[in-house]
C-alpha cells in the first residue's frame, strides 16, 4: 500500500502542472484583462491608450504568455502566492481568511449529510416497501432534484425572517467571542448544503444494502443463529459500505465546488464566493491559485478513496505485494 | 406419531407456502419425514420441487413472502422436544437453535461467506453467541476446527479472508463454520454442486467422518443420485412439493416403485455400462407451480397415466421402511421386479 501511495504522489504534481497550465491558458482566451477590470466604466473614456500600457507594463501584463507563467509558476513553486490583482492584498492572506470558513461549512455538511444518509439509507433498505421506505423516498427524490439555492432561500425565508431562529447568513461578527456564538450562523448553510448530499447518498445507501441483503452470505449469518442487529449491520452494511465510501470521497470536491452557491446565498465569506469575484475581475493569480487547490482537493480525494476502499475490503489489494 | 429416541427431527404435513402477487406457491405441500441420530438422509428431486424450501423451513429461513401454513417439525434436544414451527422466526429461541443444534451448508462456498471478513471471525462468530469460551479458547477451536477439515496450516489460514481460498476449501470453512458447535442436525443443501468433481468426494468423506464421530444427523439435499447411492440411509424423492417415494436407500434405489424414481435413477448415465446404454431423460419438464395438473403431480409426465391419476394418491406402505405414492404401485413394482427377475434368469 505504501508503495501505491507513492506511486500515486509521483504522479501528483505532473497532473497538478498540466492542469495550472490549462487554466491559464483558458483564463489567457477569455476576453479583457485585469487592467481593463480596474478601471471603472467612467473613467475608461478619460484615459489614453499610452496610461493603459503603462498599467500593463506596471503589472507585467505586456509580456508573453509563456513568460507570464512561467514567472507565476517559479514564484508558486517557491511558495510565494502573489498579489490579488484586483485588490493588492496577498493570496496568502485571503485563503488564509477563506479557507477556513470553506472547509468548516463542508467539513459540518459531509459530516450530518454522511451519518445521515447512511443510517436512513439502511433503515430505508431493512423496511422496504413500508410506509418509512415510501415516504424517504419521496423525501430523497425531492432532496435530489430542488435545485440548492431554491432550498437555501426558502429555509432563510422560513428559519431566518418568519420564526427568527437563526441568523439570515455571515458568519462572524465583532461580538462573537466563542465558538458557541458562531454557532447559530452555521447551522443553516450546513444544513441546506447537507441536506442535498444527504439525499443522494440516502438513495444510495439504500440500494446497496438491498443488494447486499440479497447476497447468500446473509443467509448464512442467519443460519449461525446471529442476531438480526448483527446479520444487517455488521455482516449486511459492512458489505455495503464500499460503494457508499467511494460515493463520499467524490463529494469531496464536490462539497467546495457546491458550497460556491450556497456561499452566495448565506454571504458566507469562503472560497466560493471569493473564486466568483476573482474570474469576474481576470485576477490571475487568485483564480490559478483557487483552481490549483481545486484541482489538490479531487486528487487527495480519490487517492484517499483509493486507500479507504482498500481498507474496507480486503479484496481490494494496492499494487503489488 | 411416536417419539423415538433416535429420530433427531419429525416432520410432518409440512406445508410452506408463497405469495406472490395475489398467487400462491405451494412450494411444500404436505411433506413428512423423520431424520435418525447418525443418520443420512437424502432428499432428491428436480429444480424447483421443494428440496431446498423444505430445508429453508426447518432452520426458519424463509424469505418474507412465504410462510408456514400447516404441519409440525418436532425437533428433541436433548430429552426436550421443541415445535420449531412455533418458534418465532428470527427469535431467541429459534436463533439458539441455529448454528447451535442445527447448522446448515450452502450450496455455493463462493457466495455463502462473507467477503470482508476473515473465515476465524466467521467461524468464531458461532462460537462466540453458542458457547462459553473466552477469546482464546475460541481461536483454539477455529484452528483445530479447520485442521479437522484438512485446510493445511490452519495457524496462518485462520487469519485469511475467503477470496484467499479455493472452492474447495471454502466449503471445508463452510463445514467447519457449521459444525463448530457440534450440531445434532447438518442441513447440507446441495454442498457440492458448485464444486469440482474431485473435491466433491473429498466433502462426502468429511461429511460421513463427522457423520459417524459425532453421530450428527444429516440431512442432504442433492439431484446427484451417485451421491444418493454413496452416502444414503434413507432417501426421499421429492416433486412439486411432495414426497412420492421414500424409504431406505436399498429400497428407493434397488426397488423404485414410483415411476418418476424410476425415471429418474434412468436418466442418469451409469458409469461402467458404455456408451451404447439407454439414458431415457424424463419427458416434458415440471409443470408452473401456479398451474398445477389436478390429482397426482407427476401424471402428465407419466407412462403409467390412467383416469384415477386425476385424485391425488395417498401414501402406501410396501413394508415397514418403504412408502409410496402411486395409485399404480403395486402393477409397476410387479412389472418392473420382473422384468428383473427375467433379465436374472
Amino acid at each position: 500500500m505504501t508503495t501505491y501511495i507513492l506511486q500515486r504522489l509521483f504522479i501528483f504534481f505532473p497532473m497538478l502542472l498540466v492542469i495550472s497550465f490549462l487554466v491559464y491558458s483558458g483564463l489567457e482566451l477569455s476576453p479583457g484583462d485585469a487592467v481593463s477590470h480596474m478601471i471603472s466604466p467612467e473613467l475608461a473614456s478619460t484615459i489614453t491608450a499610452e496610461q493603459l500600457d503603462a498599467m500593463r507594463e506596471a503589472y507585467g501584463l505586456n509580456q508573453s504568455f509563456i513568460t507570464r507563467y512561467w514567472i507565476w509558476l517559479t514564484s508558486m513553486v517557491q511558495g510565494d502566492m502573489g498579489y490579488s490583482m484586483a485588490g493588492g492584498v496577498a493570496i496568502s492572506e485571503i485563503m488564509a481568511k477563506t479557507v477556513p470558513a470553506t472547509l468548516e461549512l463542508s467539513m459540518v455538511a459531509l459530516f450530518f449529510s454522511t451519518i445521515l444518509g447512511c443510517s436512513l439509507g439502511v433503515i430505508s433498505a431493512l423496511k422496504r416497501g413500508s410506509g418509512t421506505d415510501n415516504s424517504l423516498t419521496v423525501a430523497g427524490m425531492a432532496g435530489v432534484s430542488i435545485p440548492e439555492f431554491f432550498f437555501g432561500l426558502v429555509a432563510i425565508l422560513l428559519f431566518a425572517i418568519e420564526l427568527k431562529w437563526l441568523p439570515v447568513g455571515g458568519r462572524l461578527l465583532p461580538h462573537y467571542e466563542t465558538l458557541w456564538d458562531r454557532i447559530p450562523n452555521i447551522v443553516l448553510p450546513s444544513l441546506v448544503l447537507a441536506l442535498m448530499m444527504t439525499a443522494g447518498a440516502m438513495r444510495y445507501a439504500r440500494s446497496s444494502m438491498l443488494d447486499v441483503l440479497a447476497r447468500e452470505f446473509i443467509t448464512t449469518a442467519r443460519s449461525k443463529g446471529m442476531p438480526e442487529w448483527r446479520v444487517n449491520i455488521l455482516h449486511g452494511f459492512r458489505v455495503a459500505l464500499t460503494p457508499v465510501v467511494v460515493l463520499i470521497g467524490f463529494r469531496l470536491p464536490l462539497l467546495i465546488g457546491g458550497s460556491t452557491i450556497i456561499e452566495q446565498v448565506y454571504q458566507w465569506p469562503g472560497i466560493g464566493s471569493m473564486f466568483i469575484r476573482s474570474v469576474r475581475a481576470s485576477d490571475y493569480p487568485l483564480v490559478m491559485t483557487i483552481s490549483l487547490m481545486y484541482v489538490f482537493v479531487v486528487l487527495t480525494a480519490s487517492l484517499v478513496i483509493d486507500v479507504l476502499t482498500a481498507l474496507i475490503d480486503p479484496r481490494v489489494r494496492l499494487g503489488k505485494e | 406419531m411416536e417419539s423415538k429416541d433416535n429420530i433427531a427431527l419429525s416432520v410432518r404435513d409440512l406445508k410452506t407456502f408463497f405469495y406472490t402477487n395475489n398467487r400462491c406457491n405451494k412450494a411444500v405441500n404436505g411433506v413428512s419425514f423423520d431424520v435418525e441420530k447418525g443418520k443420512t438422509l437424502c432428499i432428491v428431486g428436480e429444480s424447483g420441487c421443494g428440496k431446498s424450501v423444505t430445508a429453508a423451513t426447518i432452520m426458519q429461513l424463509l424469505p418474507t413472502l412465504s410462510r408456514i401454513e400447516e404441519g409440525e417439525i418436532k425437533f428433541r434436544k436433548n430429552d426436550e422436544i421443541i415445535n420449531i414451527e412455533k418458534l418465532e422466526k428470527n427469535g431467541k429461541e429459534m436463533r439458539e437453535i441455529r448454528g447451535s443444534d442445527i447448522a446448515m451448508i450452502f450450496q455455493d462456498p463462493m457466495t455463502a461467506l462473507n467477503p470482508v471478513y476473515t473465515v476465524g471471525f466467521q467461524i468464531s462468530e458461532n462460537l462466540k453467541y453458542h458457547t462459553n469460551l473466552n477469546r482464546k479458547q475460541i481461536r483454539e477451536k477455529c484452528i483445530s476446527l479447520l485442521s479437522d477439515m484438512g485446510i493445511p496450516l490452519p495457524e496462518k489460514r485462520v487469519d485469511e479472508y475467503p477470496h484467499s481460498y479455493s472452492g474447495g476449501m471454502r466449503q471445508r470453512a463452510m463445514i467447519a463454520m457449521a459444525m463448530a458447535c457440534n450440531p445434532k442436525i447438518l442441513i447440507a443443501d446441495e454442498p457440492t454442486t458448485a464444486l469440482d468433481v474431485t473435491i466433491q468426494a473429498q466433502i462426502f468423506e468429511l461429511m460421513d467422518k463427522l457423520k459417524k464421530e459425532n453421530d450428527t444427523a444429516i440431512i442432504l439435499i442433492t439431484h446427484d443420485m451417485g451421491v444418493v447411492a454413496e452416502l444414503a440411509d434413507n432417501v426421499a424423492v421429492m416433486y412439486m412439493g411432495n414426497i412420492v417415494e421414500a424409504g431406505t436407500a436399498d429400497d428407493v434405489l434397488r426397488r423404485p416403485t414410483h415411476p418418476y424414481t424410476k425415471a429418474l435413477l434412468e436418466s442418469v448415465p451409469v458409469l461402467g455400462r458404455g456408451k451404447n446404454q439407454d439414458i431415457n431423460p424424463i419427458k416434458g419438464s415440471t409443470p408452473d407451480p401456479y398451474n398445477r395438473p389436478i390429482g397426482c403431480q407427476f401424471a402428465p409426465r407419466c407412462n403409467w397415466q390412467t383416469e384415477s391419476c386425476d385424485i391425488m394418491p395417498e401414501i402406501s406402505q410396501i413394508n415397514e421402511t418403504h412408502q409410496v405414492r402411486c395409485h399404480k404401485y403395486e402393477q409397476f413394482f410387479e412389472k418392473y421386479n420382473e422384468k428383473r427377475n427375467s433379465k436374472i434368469t
